[in-house]
């Protein structure tokens, strides 16, 4: 009688005890780590077959979403027998997992390969979560150019084969050529421009202001290579405070009188096609072409950057240390950074990604097809605004001038 | 006579509910001490120091608390205003089912919708436009990511009031109010005193455990606040997320802190309100 009174929280309990069981992990993340590297690439591939792979990414773009279900996800499953999970999550979420499953001890990873970048490859280097080196390994790490400072270097960290470059983009400037014929082309024009159109300019509260803060920053200091290499506090405090006192004589004049900022681009970048703001802005220099090509943006929208250079960097894939699928990740990163992937990337009808491919490198008929790709039509082209390219700066002056735009302008 | 799987039950419950809760806090307490994290090096009460020096945490929990009792006051008093006046009206007929359908919409949806309702662009604004009350959109007023959270408040009492309207309908009807009002009327009660000394009190008293608990949830809201607020004034839930998920790791412990103290206000209310409810 006892027993069967108990029965529900008998059944109830051994659920949960089933719930806590980890599955077991496809292979021993140590164990294998040396061995994947010194296994010749076709056995790595075979080894790699029927794996599913998890990759956790931003999914906040529509072409990008549709660039990976549609393309790259059938492709694996074709080419090499990987089913690819994507899910979403970036930056702070990526270190938050992989953070907790270090601490708990946990021996296989839920990531198996993770879209990352700057501050993100800081944080897991810091926390070591990152596998590495392995982008040697690779096949067709052969066409990159790791010397190239924008491919080669991630906020001023050498990526030293810990992450595997993907693609490659600049930050641009969005206006509507209709209502803004000379958009303002450095820091004066464009206090002068505020002040005549209050409400209409404003940066978001994430990565992408930050992004025009550090351009703002490099421009106050001189320009080009004046804030390069290590994170300098003496040059950082002389440099910074003399951004807020900028930042302070904009702020009335900006959206919301500068005491509120959109949380992100998404936002932003409604709130521009809404008409409420007359620029917004883009890590990608070539987003304009999409969003008018989705509608979202009106034909008359157009990208621009600085005379005094806006920041370029690549974005990368990275291994957990703990992944349990490394040689499926390995063989996900060499087709992702193939000719034909990044060529496919690279159409502003697809993605408009830029390549991380050095041209010279890739067989002719490689060449041939990049060269021939179609021109945006509304972003300028990348050989335009390269020299306008800024290095990224070290991750220390995105925390303090993150914590800095709070504490000088935000709660002020 | 008291049934023998209550202490089974009891003990299962306490699983499922208590015990995840508890060591969830317990563990944000050790990261918060520094005894427990990746990065941390040991005992330390720096980050508590930090977190309640800082004027940011207090009024983020004073704004917090604010929203709460304004979005709570303003759905109350639409829910009782048309409880009172067609006080059947939401119990049988197309209204008793067209009253929960706003009570599927997410927080989320509802942030997005009240942005597009009621930013300087949105569909408000644009009416204004087009019926002459305003030259232009910089004319209308911040109603959205404004320093004094009325997007909040008007979101979280359009997701309140329909739940109000139903739990004040059903306390109508259980305590037999309207017995009551007549009751009063026969005694010679006006129909002002009847709302005010009956009828009100009556339906307040025993929908008051209820409205605190959703006071508690709107203080603890997160996507609404986050997509409708202001950075120069957060809510506590945006403010310790802000703090776990930007840039500096190391601030990661102070947002186990915030997230400690907060858990211990909200606890001590539920705790005083169940003390309110034994003595009652």
């Amino acid at each position: 009688m006892i027993i069967l009174r108990s029965m529900p929280a008998l059944v109830a309990a051994a659920l949960l005890w089933l719930a806590g069981c980890a599955p077991p992990s496809a292979e021993k993340p140590g164990k294998a780590a040396d061995e994947l590297l010194a296994m010749p690439w076709d056995s790595l591939e075979h080894s790699a077959r029927n794996a599913t792979l998890t990759l956790m990414m931003w999914q906040g773009d529509p072409l990008i979403n549709a660039y990976m279900n549609d393309y790259v996800a059938p492709q694996l499953k074709q080419r090499y027998g990987i089913t690819l999970n994507i899910v979403s999550g970036q930056g702070a979420q990526v270190v938050q997992i992989l953070m907790g499953e270090l601490q708990t001890g946990k021996e296989a990873s839920a990531i198996d390969l993770m879209w990352i970048n700057g501050e993100t490859f800081f944080q897991l280097r810091q926390i070591e979560a990152l596998w590495g080196p392995w982008t040697d390994k690779l096949p067709h790490a052969q066409y990159i150019n790791f010397e190239n400072p924008f491919i080669g270097i991630d906020f001023q960290q050498p990526v030293a084969g810990y992450e595997c470059p993907w693609g490659n983009v600049q930050m641009a400037i969005i206006y509507d050529s209709l209502k803004t014929p000379r958009p303002p082309a450095d820091r004066a024009e464009l206090a002068a421009f505020v002040k005549a159109n209050p409400g209409r300019f404003t940066i978001d509260n994430q990565f992408t202001g930050l992004t025009f803060l550090k351009a703002l920053l490099i421009d106050i200091a001189g320009g080009g290579q004046a804030l390069s290499g290590p994170f300098n506090e003496a040059k950082y405090k002389q440099y910074s405070a003399e951004l807020w006192a900028y930042w302070r004589s904009l702020q009335p004049y900006l959206w919301k009188q500068g005491r509120t900022y959109p949380e992100g681009v998404a936002p932003m970048h409604q709130l521009f096609a809404n008409g409420e703001l007359w620029f917004t802005m883009s890590n990608n220099d070539c987003e304009v072409d999409n969003k008018v090509m989705q509608g979202v943006f009106g034909p008359t929208a157009r990208a621009y950057v600085w005379e005094s250079g806006t920041i370029q960097n690549a974005h990368y894939l990275g291994i957990p240390r703990l992944s349990a699928n490394k040689a499926a990740a390995m063989v996900a990163a060499n087709f992702m950074i193939s000719p034909e992937a990044q060529l496919r990337k690279m159409d502003p009808a697809v993605w408009g990604d830029g390549t991380v491919l050095d041209l010279n490198r890739l067989p002719p008929e490689w060449q041939e097809r990049f060269r021939n790709l179609p021109n945006r039509r509304h972003a300028p082209p990348r050989e335009a605004i390269q020299a306008n390219a800024l290095m990224e700066l070290a991750p220390e002056y995105m925390i303090r001038l993150a914590e800095d735009f709070r504490r000088e302008i935000i709660q002020q | 006579m008291r049934s023998r799987s209550q202490p089974w039950l009891l003990a299962l419950f306490a699983l499922l509910t208590v015990a995840p809760l508890a060591a969830g806090i317990l563990y944000a307490l050790a990261y918060s001490l520094g005894l427990t994290g990746l990065l941390n090096t040991g005992f330390t009460l720096a980050h508590w120091q930090a977190v309640l020096g800082a004027g940011v945490f207090w009024q983020a929990l004073w704004f917090s608390a604010a929203q709460a009792v304004g979005a709570i006051s303003l759905a109350l008093a639409l829910a009782l205003v048309v409880v009172l006046w067609r006080p059947g009206a939401f119990q049988t007929g197309l209204l008793s089912f067209a009253i929960y359908l706003p009570l599927t919409l997410p927080a989320i949806v509802v942030a997005f919708l009240a942005f597009q309702g009621l930013s300087k662009s949105g569909l408000l604004s644009r009416i204004a436009y087009a019926l002459g009350f305003i030259g232009g959109l910089e004319q209308f007023p911040d109603l959205v990511n404004d320093p004094a959270g009325i997007g909040i408040l008007l979101a979280h009492a359009g997701m309140a009031t329909p739940f109000f309207i139903l739990l004040l309908t059903q306390l109508y009807e259980q305590e037999r109010v309207a017995a009551y009002a007549d009751l009063a009327a026969t005694l010679g009660a006006t129909r002002r005193q009847r709302i005010l000394k009956v009828q009100t009190p009556l339906l307040l008293r025993r929908a008051f455990p209820t409205v605190v608990l959703y006071a508690l949830f709107v203080m603890s809201a997160y996507e609404i606040p986050l997509l409708l607020g202001s950075q120069s004034r957060p809510m506590v839930t945006v403010l310790a997320v802000e703090k776990l998920q930007r840039y500096n790791l190391a601030d990661i412990p102070q947002a186990y802190t915030i997230s400690v103290l907060y858990s211990v206000v909200v606890i001590g209310a539920t705790l005083w309100l169940l003390g309110r409810q034994k003595t009652q």
